[in-house]
């Protein structure tokens, strides 16, 4: 929670009024939560962007709202690459919140040396934490991660009084021996067959016609 | 080999229009780098399979190719010198409908300056524009 996002009230709704801000290069926002009324915000694109690329969940809003608050929901366009609205949740500064935090790898594991690759699992783990000590992210390091090892979820180190939301066994990343490509595909087609089966078709049935 | 559904409803489909962007499918979920279309267009079990072979003879099993298209369609065709009539043709190749913003592949385990180069490799088989694009933290 370091800087501060400045924020502008906006009366303006709509889908045509909105089209018109983002591109007058600005954000349309909603700040809601805590009992009191959902205000209509904007936000000027580039501290969004700076926002996205630090990736902190926490934020502090400055100009017409001032409030701490929670990035809840970010939508984007199809191609991810502008976003298009903002949600943020009022929260205090000692509150737990529920947030999913990105995993990243830090290092280089050993097996790698053995001919092994680093397969990573899990990208974001769901944390339970008081809003003033969220981390941006969780960082892992694998600079122990031998051929055949893994790190499960258990393991992560987080902030005081954080709580894992996720099964502590599940596997956050592993070092395994690549295996050789086959030719038949796992994701459930089939290869090299003629036509594929018909559903409700007899087997003596030639085109499958009625007649 | 190419890819094919193991069992269909109908042989034989009519052909359709791709219309809008994708709203499913345009997020790099499994591995860190993702190819996305930026044009819409129908791509063949074959050039699946000539992308998969492009990407995997690069990275030789340091990272992990992830496939995210399926060719669920059939595409039919009449014999040459064959008279008009006589019904629709017999079922010819398998094509996976793409819209703007699929993600077509994704790789993981590679660092981004490997995944740019085997990118380039697959995005030469594509008969439509295509991308790089990242994960994305929120």
């Amino acid at each position: 929670m370091s800087d501060v996002i400045e924020v502008k009230k906006r009366d303006e709704t709509g889908t045509l009024r909105m089209r018109r801000l983002r591109s007058s290069g600005r954000v349309p926002a909603v700040v809601y939560g805590q009992g009191k009324d959902s205000v209509s915000v904007s936000i000027a694109t580039r501290d969004v962007e700076k926002m996205i690329r630090s990736g902190r969940h926490i934020v502090e809003l400055g100009g017409d709202v001032t409030e701490d608050a929670l990035v809840k929901e970010v939508q984007w366009d199809a191609f991810g690459s502008h976003v298009l609205h903002l949600d943020f949740a009022r929260i205090d500064a000692g509150q737990s919140v529920e947030v999913a935090l990105t995993v990243e790898l830090r290092g280089v594991a050993p097996g790698t040396r053995s001919g092994g690759v680093v397969k990573h699992m899990l990208h974001e783990l769901i944390v339970k934490c008081p809003a003033n000590k969220m981390p941006e992210q969780l960082e892992v390091n694998i600079n122990e991660l031998e051929l055949d090892q893994v790190i499960t979820a258990g393991e992560i180190a987080l902030p005081d009084a954080a709580e894992l939301l996720v099964d502590g066994s599940e596997i956050v990343v592993t070092c395994v021996t690549p295996s050789a490509e086959t030719e038949t595909d796992e994701d459930g087609g089939v290869s090299g067959m003629a036509e594929p089966e018909v559903i409700g078709r007899k087997a003596d049935d030639d085109d499958g016609d009625d007649s | 080999m190419a890819l094919m559904p193991k069992r269909v409803k109908h042989r034989k489909v009519q052909r359709g229009r791709i219309k809008g962007n994708a709203t499913r499918g345009n997020k790099v979920v499994f591995g860190d780098y993702g190819l996305q279309s930026l044009e819409p267009g129908w791509l063949k079990a074959q050039t699946i399979e000539a992308g998969r072979i492009a990407a995997t003879q690069y990275i030789r099993g340091e990272g992990k190719l992830y496939i995210r298209v399926f060719p669920h369609r059939s595409i039919t065709s009449t014999p040459l010198e064959t008279r008009m009539g006589k019904g629709k043709g017999e079922p010819e190749y398998w094509v996976a409908t793409i819209r703007p913003g699929t993600i077509l592949y994704e790789l993981g385990g590679v660092s981004e300056q490997q995944a740019k180069i085997c990118f380039a490799r697959l995005a030469h088989k594509m008969p439509f524009k295509v991308r790089m694009v990242k994960r994305r933290a929120m």
